[in-house]
């Protein structure tokens, strides 16, 4: 079977990179999907808040996943659901499986990844104590309820407050159960402002900072955890433990770009961002190969995951159709003070277009600073922001003109 | 009496700390704002604040056992916690359209909630 | 030696500890100790004292701590009888109580004779105590003491490993034991380069000398050599000893393989059954009172775990006692299976004498593990793991390695095994009372010596009278369903348009098909539970956790099961995953 363009991954990313291959001038488009509907993340995200930059609306998740739905139906793009791609290579040849059509074996022209992240787990922030059921990840709570119809549990504490973990005690707290609290191991909190005051101080949910979960009790079901106050180092301090009956721990501690299959290609990761290296026109360091969404680097915003996948489809289709020069010698970008990673991790010469734009997250909160961007040492944009946190996400839109000879561009924060 | 009421603004990501001081349910003044928005912001949080209520109701003989739905305009804050009782009490029968109205005029608010997404039926003998 | 000189002995022993408060007797070379200490290790440590007394058969230890009088466990009664509501058989001429991998090996071994046999689990799988914590090393007997059924039993079980795991189909892989020797083997007090010479040309010849007694094929490997054959060593590897017939065997595969074949050549499993009274006449067993119901019988075999002293004193006879020793195992990425190919560990001295220090595996199915770990716990239930367990496992079996990635961890367990005070095997008739006959005082390597075990018990109970006729039709093969993530391109497309399950992947990290959970659903020894469909498949065993495939897993058995969404469970008994579904609790309040 061949294929000139497959995404793989029917979540927002790839939705968009689909349609936007498709209309670029690519006819046969494959989109593979695991699940049994498209939409990725989205159905299950019944909160608003999506959709504010591209559609200038507050809307829920499967309101925003409809929109590009409803406009694949009218595409000829081959659309596969319940399937499992279970191995890609340098050559492009991808070996997917479902119960209808039995083994795909597809060569493909162009592969664009979208297959989002996982969640990270209580086993890999090293929880000690039982392994009885009652322990859930976020999403995974979040999909039985919205999804399942079926309740986790009654007496809910959650740990971490990224936006995630603070939009299921909401969900919780509607459901009728009771969230004793949310603890945080950091001393601010995680999530997005909006979501404090809305799903904690709304509901009166009381919000535990450098705080964590030292060890869980149960035979069989959750049966209590028992807290303790951190000290700077986030090492908890003896003497503050405190036991917090509960029948039920949501873990919202990170997200984790799923590589799997990009690590089968093998594709340059960055262990920063634990995603593919890739430049402004989302390709990898495969020539063909082109990555978009959050399995490039966790975003907050579906509207950014959405326009990666559009220049990831529009680059795919230029690729196919010999439009796409070879990268050579591209500058460098590198994340300066107070950056934790930058996106993209490479620029094209002669760009892919006019203008560049560059995402990047601080590592710490600070307030009055100037981001700025470095072009082999010489400064070439600078603004003010009032205040810069982690977890909201932060770009530079330059044009690609100002970079044509740069061998190395810096993006800084700094204190004014 | 004069009593001092907080709040977080959500405008921007600036997230100022916002007082407001009333009496007698009069605004007298707002402080800690960085901008107009702050301001308008603790003004509505003090008289009327209000939510978008988005939550589920159960489906009959949909491909799902439960369908997302949302109010189509801000409800008053207090009334999130009986709204959600009276969603609790309704059934919706598939197959349903994105945006059909699931329950009219929630609590007098004149505020409907609406379908978030399309869901199929079963079909038939299942 | 005669009862009372043996007591005076033990008597001298516990005055000279200064344990005045600690009384004791014996009878028929058994121990009896009663008194109190102020805690639990303290009691352990005069066990093991004691345990050391020439003449001393076993200890039966009534000491308390205040630790451990708060530690009283209360094993499960609740039963799922909407799910599984078998009826026990009135009688049967063998009763075996416990469905570890003791158990099980025996039950498939008497299953070649013409008898009625009936297995009782009180869990609700098989495996369900240490068997399922186990590290499942096939060990040579080179890390036993000399003298004990362990050691006899180990050097001549391993070599039979590789015709259980071809007929019962369980991966098993002989990878080796590379013991390496550091510059740390030997403790620090002694001087740095009297150190290295002793551990460079001396601790390599008894470590090579005893794997030879083992019947294994030693080879001594030299630094450069060593290096090329781990090339991710420490740089502080002097040299190493490789123990060619060492292997690692998938645990839960080999129980559930065995229970299987057991019930094809007739035995009987019942899951979910819990031994509450064994029934005495005469000095004689006469039958088995559980929460389904009373067998009656003339043979019971316990092989009860760390509840093997519970079931003796049911039968009113007590001739040893359990003291459980938790450990702790840490599972990595399978990222991880680059740094290491064979089975690893650091020679240290001194050694603790009860356990062999685990090392770093490479498992049957490509995860690397650091452990076990060995820590001595009151509670028979207590198979938590802490912090500090967690850290100084990390620690502990790091420093063979020059950089392992240790933030890799993806799971981690506790079991806990049940030991007596003498530190072995427990294999012999009950000395109070005809057709009890003991398969306790479990520990490493039990699953090694599981067919040599069960080779002695069989011999037991026919000199004890259970006559053993064989069957012509015995059927030694189990197969395992296909396992998908195993075949080649051609054989996947193959088996899929055969069977249109196997097209589904349920478990994306490990590439488990929708067709291996349902077969693990319907199998002989069915999977009722959550955890039971992950020992039989390793759904939920990969890098997330089953966090993609864990709500497809419950529908699967939900659907087959024919039960609603909210009775699935972990483990059986009330580890429901669900309370209900959303609304209802809206509802009530």
């Amino acid at each position: 079977m061949d294929v000139d363009t497959l995404v793989i991954g029917g979540g927002p990313a790839g939705l968009a990179a689909a349609l936007s291959a498709n209309k670029n001038g690519i006819k046969n488009v494959m989109l593979i999907e695991r699940g049994p509907e498209l939409g990725g993340i989205l159905p299950q995200c019944i909160h608003d808040g999506f959709g504010t930059v591209i559609f200038k609306e507050r809307l829920t998740g499967p309101e925003y996943a409809e929109r590009y739905v409803q406009e694949i139906k009218k595409t000829g793009i081959d659309v596969k659901l319940e399937t499992m791609v279970l191995q890609i290579d340098r050559d492009k040849r991808v070996i997917a499986v479902n119960p209808a059509d039995g083994l795909l074996d597809i060569q493909v022209k162009t592969l664009i990844l979208a297959m989002g992240c996982r969640e990270r787990t209580r086993q890999q922030i090293l929880i000690p104590g039982d392994r009885p059921a009652g322990i859930f990840t976020a999403g995974v709570a979040q999909r039985y309820i919205n999804i399942e119809g079926i309740m986790p549990g009654k007496k809910i504490v959650i740990l971490g407050s990224g936006d995630v973990g603070l939009i299921m005690a909401r969900r919780f707290s509607l459901e009728g159960a009771e969230v004793e609290g949310v603890y945080e191991i950091m001393p601010v909190p995680g999530g997005l402002t909006r979501n404090l005051v809305q799903c904690l101080q709304d509901y009166e949910i009381p919000l535990h900072l450098s705080q964590t979960i030292v060890d869980i009790k149960g035979k069989e079901r959750v049966e209590g955890v028992t807290v303790a106050k951190v000290d700077s180092k986030m090492k908890p301090i003896q003497g503050t433990e405190r036991f917090v009956p509960c029948d039920t721990v949501i873990v919202s501690v990170g997200l984790i770009p799923e590589n799997e299959l990009s690590e089968m290609v093998p594709l340059a990761m960055d262990s920063a961002t634990g995603g593919p290296i890739v430049d402004e026109a989302m390709e990898t360091s495969e020539a063909g190969v082109f990555a978009a969404g959050n399995v490039v680097h966790v975003h907050d915003l579906v509207d950014d995951v959405s326009t990666e996948g559009e220049v990831a489809g529009k680059a795919a289709a230029r690729y196919v159709m010999g439009e796409l020069k070879e990268r050579e010698n591209p500058t460098k970008v590198e994340a300066g003070e107070n950056v934790r990673y930058v996106v993209p991790q490479v620029i094209r010469k002669k760009s892919f277009e006019e203008n560049v734009k560059l995402f990047f997250r601080v590592k710490e909160v600070q307030r009055n600073v100037s981001v700025k961007v470095f072009s082999d040492g010489e400064k070439i944009y600078s603004r003010k922001e009032r205040v810069v946190r982690p977890p909201e996400m932060l770009s530079v839109s330059l044009p690609s003109s100002v970079l044509e000879k740069t061998q190395v561009v810096k993006v800084v924060v700094e204190k004014e | 009496m004069r009593k001092v009421h907080e709040f977080t603004c959500i405008g921007c990501p600036s997230s100022c700390e916002l007082k407001l001081v009333e009496e007698e349910g009069k605004k007298l003044e707002v402080t800690g704002s960085g901008c107009k928005i702050g301001e308008e912001y603790a003004i509505k949080e003090f008289t009327a604040p209000e939510r978008v209520l988005t939550s589920t109701v159960r489906v009959e003989n949909g491909v799902l056992p439960v369908l997302p739905v949302k109010s189509e305009k801000p409800i008053p804050k207090k009334l999130i916690r009986e709204a959600v009782r009276e969603l609790a009490k309704v059934k919706v029968k598939a197959p349903i359209k994105q945006g059909s109205v699931v329950y009219e005029n929630m609590l007098n608010t004149d505020v409907n909630v609406i379908a978030s997404r399309s869901l199929e039926g079963k079909g038939l003998g299942q | 030696m005669k009862d009372e000189k043996l007591e005076k002995k033990v008597k001298q022993f516990l005055a000279e500890e200064g344990h005045l408060q600690i009384s004791c007797s014996v009878k028929d070379g058994i121990a009896y100790l009663n008194g109190r200490l102020d805690n639990w290790e303290k009691v352990v440590e005069l066990g093991h004292g004691i345990g050391k007394i020439k003449g001393v058969e076993e200890i039966v230890n009534d000491v308390t701590s205040e630790d451990a009088v708060k530690a009283v466990t209360q094993p499960r009664t609740k039963l799922s009888k909407r799910l599984y509501d078998p009826t026990l058989p009135k009688k049967a001429d063998v009763v075996i109580v416990g469905g570890g991998v003791v158990g099980c090996f025996i039950a498939r071994e008497l299953s070649r004779y013409k008898l009625d046999i009936v297995l009782l689990e009180k869990e609700s799988d098989v495996c369900g105590g240490a068997t399922k914590a186990n590290s499942a090393q096939i060990h040579t007997g080179v890390g036993e003491k000399s003298g004990t059924l362990k050691k006899k039993l180990c050097v001549n079980s391993w070599p039979l490993f590789d015709k259980i795991s071809s007929e019962l189909d369980v991966p098993y892989e002989k990878n080796g034991l590379l013991t390496v020797i550091t510059k740390d083997s030997l403790p620090k007090s002694i001087p740095g380069p009297i150190r290295k010479f002793l551990c460079e040309y001396l601790i390599p010849i008894p470590v090579w000398i005893t794997a030879r007694r083992a019947k294994d094929k030693p080879k001594i490997v030299r630094k450069g050599k060593l290096l090329k054959m781990e090339p991710d060593l420490t740089e502080k590897a002097l040299i190493g000893v490789l123990m060619p017939n060492y292997g690692i065997i998938e645990p839960f595969r080999l129980t559930i393989s065995l229970a299987e074949n057991a019930v094809k050549n007739g035995a009987r499993i019942f899951i979910d059954t819990e031994v509450t009274g064994i029934n005495v006449e005469d000095k004689k067993i006469s039958g088995v009172v559980t929460t389904r119901g009373t067998v009656e019988t003339d043979f019971v075999v316990n092989a009860a775990g760390v509840y093997a002293d519970r079931i003796a004193e049911m039968a009113g006879t007590r001739e040893f006692s359990i003291h459980p020793r938790k450990g702790g195992i840490i599972l990595f990425d399978k990222k991880t299976d680059k740094f290491v190919a064979h089975q690893l560990n650091e020679f240290k001295l001194p050694r603790n004498e009860y356990t062999k220090g685990g090392g770093v595996l490479r498992t049957a199915d490509e995860n690397i593990n650091f452990g076990p770990s060995a820590i001595e716990v009151p509670d028979r239930e207590d198979t938590s793991i802490s912090r500090e367990d967690i850290d100084n496992i990390l620690k502990k079996y790091a420093t063979v390695f020059s950089d392992f990635p240790k933030k890799l961890v993806i799971a981690y367990f506790s079991g806990v095994r049940a030991c007596t005070y003498k530190e072995d095997f427990v294999i012999k008739p009950s000395k109070n009372v005809k057709g009890l006959i003991h398969a306790a005082g479990i520990q490493s390597p039990g699953l090694t010596c599981s067919p040599t075990i069960a080779g002695m018990i069989l011999e037991i109970l026919r000199e004890e009278g259970l006559p053993l006729k064989e069957k012509e039709a015995f059927d030694p093969i189990c197969k395992r369903a296909a396992v998908f993530r195993e075949l080649t391109l051609e054989e996947k497309k193959n088996i899929v348009a055969e069977e249109r399950l196997y097209g589904n992947v349920v478990c994306r990290c490990e590439h488990i098909t929708e067709a291996e959970i349902v077969k693990a659903i319907h199998s002989p020894v069915p999977a009722l539970t959550v955890d039971a469909v992950k020992r039989r498949t390793r759904a939920g065993m990969g890098r997330c956790q089953s966090g993609f495939c864990g709500h497809l897993v419950a529908g699967i058995l939900a659907r087959e099961l024919g039960i609603p969404l909210e009775e699935v469970t972990k483990k059986g008994g009330d580890s429901r995953l669900f309370v209900g579904k959303t609304k209802e609790l809206l509802m009530e309040g």
